[in-house]
């Protein structure tokens, strides 16, 4: 049968296209995330053994040294830091270059950057909402909130915003490789750096190159920051340490995704 | 001997493919392109090719696997930038004016390129709305385009469960969604089984032919070209090889196909026999057949006929047939294309007697 087409003259304003666009990619992006469920639950299951094996093995030893007062809430932004760093996009982003549907969306008139701010914007809320899950379960064992309940948004923002750092990196492996191995290869790479930090003591517990290490490692930042929402009360200059740090980080590994992205289409 | 190398003329016949590169003075043209290169490290997909396509044209871009055929519409359609040369699309360049020529064409790639997660409908939805349309457009011209390819019935079901020819057709869908004027559809038949690939052939002309809808078709089948294409152009290593119309092609061979079957054993005195033949161009054999390249058409049967009677050969069998795109390829390039027997095998339903050259 025979459809008249569209009248191909329309008005296409550049500018508004760009908004809808990436509006349009992140929700396609999250539509997939609620029907992949068996690829989003498990993400919830190393945070929350995390939090609760590191909690039940070391809450007693940490708060009887003094220099903790609340375990629980000194580890769950460790749990969420883990919960947030997944590679989830990058997988995402290399089945659509592997299935052509990538292709797909950059023949699309809107500017390119759509797509991948699209992809990260359904990527920070996904871990937006595994972050408030997991801080969620962590209330119910017990754990005492330093700052209350209006802290707990801020903190699983700021950790969601180190989520964009780590899917930038993803995605940029991806982009450039179309390599699922690839992309698994680079959390491999960063994953230590998580370690790498104060996750299982304060930094005044620490001695000798650790120490130095710990004072030259962003995330370190970071997760002193989530800790002054939950553990140790609301701290102004730690909080905006690890803001700073997200928006020195972020503009690097996005940087890497548009320049992987340029590098594909050359 | 190849057939091109007693019959081909080269250097005059590739002059005569590229006088039809001339442009026309004021005409409209969908494509032109001039000395379009691209390089992949040390290796040259794209050498430097010539083309125009007018508005309205159903154009054929043939080639083998590895030809540059994918690269070249990558280049057009915008997804790779070239090394060297110009060319534009629907009247716009696509390195300064990208955007212009993305909104100007539709597209569906070699790989059908579907999110397999969503519906057939979500997907098209989808698919307008980044092409700018707004309101109500997305979901009426989604339904009419699910409509037109036939999927209307399936619109609802995720596209994973669709079949390879489903997906092929809601693939052609997406690229009319929001009513291009230029389509390219590379090799939008590969891997379809026959009765799938000649729906999507009777879709593709019938956009051509009512809507007017330009199509650049890449394909690695001759009878596809044939069947569908005004003009085709041959790529063969990164450079067009031949272009003309499907006719004018297999018309410069300037000569019949006749096969006749033969005895093993009678085979060389068969083919000596036959250098008598009035009209003969070149012949070639194999263990069972020899292929005669002759003018003159169906009075060169009773002729090669009455020379093997005089020599007690008897004649198994005779065909005469016109020549194809595949010993247009052939003279062009020099070797025939890869699988080229096979489609016409699974075209006709029956194998053709013509092996490939010695």
């Amino acid at each position: 049968m025979s459809v008249a087409l569209a009248p191909h003259a329309r008005t296409y304003r550049r500018e508004t296209e760009f908004f809808r666009a990436t509006y349009y990619v992140a929700m396609r992006e999250i539509r997939n995330l609620i029907r992949t469920p068996a690829a989003f639950i498990p993400s919830f299951f190393i945070p929350l053994f995390f939090f609760f094996v590191q909690s039940g093995s070391l809450q007693r030893l940490a708060e009887r040294s003094g220099q903790v007062t609340d375990y629980k809430a000194f580890v769950l932004p460790v749990a969420i830091l883990f919960s947030v760093s997944n590679e989830g996009a990058g997988f995402n982003m290399v089945t659509d270059i592997e299935r052509g549907y990538f292709d797909k969306l950059m023949l699309c008139p809107a500017n390119r950057l759509a797509v991948l701010i699209g992809t990260v914007g359904a990527n920070f809320a996904g871990v937006l909402f595994r972050s408030l899950i997991v801080t969620a379960i962590a209330l119910a064992t017990g754990l005492h909130f330093a700052t209350g309940i209006a802290g707990i948004l801020p903190m699983v923002f700021l950790a969601s915003l180190w989520g964009l750092v780590f899917a930038g990196i993803a995605m940029a492996v991806a982009i450039k490789t179309a390599n699922a191995q690839a992309v698994q290869g680079s959390i491999v790479f960063l994953f230590p750096l998580l370690f790498l930090t104060t996750s299982f003591a304060p930094r005044e517990a620490m001695t000798g190159w650790l120490k130095v290490a710990v004072g030259y490692n962003p995330i370190t930042y970071i997760l002193e920051g989530m800790r002054s929402f939950s553990a140790y009360g609301f701290d102004a200059t730690r909080i905006a340490k690890g803001v700073l740090a997200v928006l020195i980080m972020a503009p690097i590994t996005m940087g890497l995704s548009i320049a992987a992205l340029r590098g594909r289409l050359k | 001997m190849q057939f091109w190398q007693s019959t081909g003329d080269l250097p005059k016949y590739f002059a005569r493919a590229a006088a039809r590169y001339d442009r026309i003075p004021g005409h409209m043209y969908a494509i032109e392109v001039e000395g379009l290169k691209k390089v992949f490290g040390n290796v040259e997909a794209v050498a430097g090719i010539d083309l125009i396509v007018s508005e309205g044209e159903m154009f054929g871009f043939l080639g083998p696997n590895g030809a540059g055929k994918s690269t070249t519409t990558k280049i057009l359609t915008t997804l790779l930038r070239p090394t060297a040369g110009t060319a534009r699309v629907a009247g716009f360049d696509i390195v300064t004016h990208p955007h212009e020529v993305r909104l100007s064409i539709g597209v569906a790639l070699q790989e059908a390129g579907l999110d397999t997660l969503a519906t057939g409908r979500e997907m098209l939805v989808l698919l307008a709305r980044l092409q700018g349309l707004r309101g109500g457009q997305p979901h009426k011209r989604a339904a009419a385009m699910l409509d037109l390819v036939g999927l209307s019935d399936a619109a609802d079901r995720r596209l994973g469960t669709y079949s390879g020819g489903m997906r092929r057709r809601l693939d052609l869908a997406g690229a009319l969604i929001h009513g291009p004027k230029l389509l390219f559809l590379d090799e939008p038949t590969t891997g379809l089984d026959p009765a799938s690939r000649h729906a999507i052939w009777e879709e593709v002309a019938r956009l051509n032919r009512e809507e007017g809808i330009t199509v650049f078709l890449t394909t690695q089948y001759l009878e596809e070209a044939d069947r569908l294409a005004e003009r085709v152009a041959i790529i063969d290593h990164g450079r067009i090889v031949a272009l003309g119309s499907p006719t004018e092609l297999k018309s410069e061979i300037a000569a019949d196909i006749l096969t006749l079957a033969v005895p093993e054993e009678s085979m060389d005195v068969a083919k000596e026999a036959l250098t008598r033949l009035p009209g003969l161009k070149e012949i070639q054999s194999d263990t069972k057949e020899l292929t005669l390249f002759v003018t003159g058409g169906s009075s060169a049967i009773a002729s090669a006929v009455r020379l093997l009677h005089e020599v007690d050969v008897t004649v198994g069998s005779v065909k005469l047939s016109s020549p194809t795109l595949d010993e247009v390829f052939l003279r062009a390039t020099g070797s025939r294309l890869e699988g080229a027997e096979q489609q016409q095998a699974e075209t006709d339903g029956k194998k053709r007697g013509r092996k490939e050259a010695s």
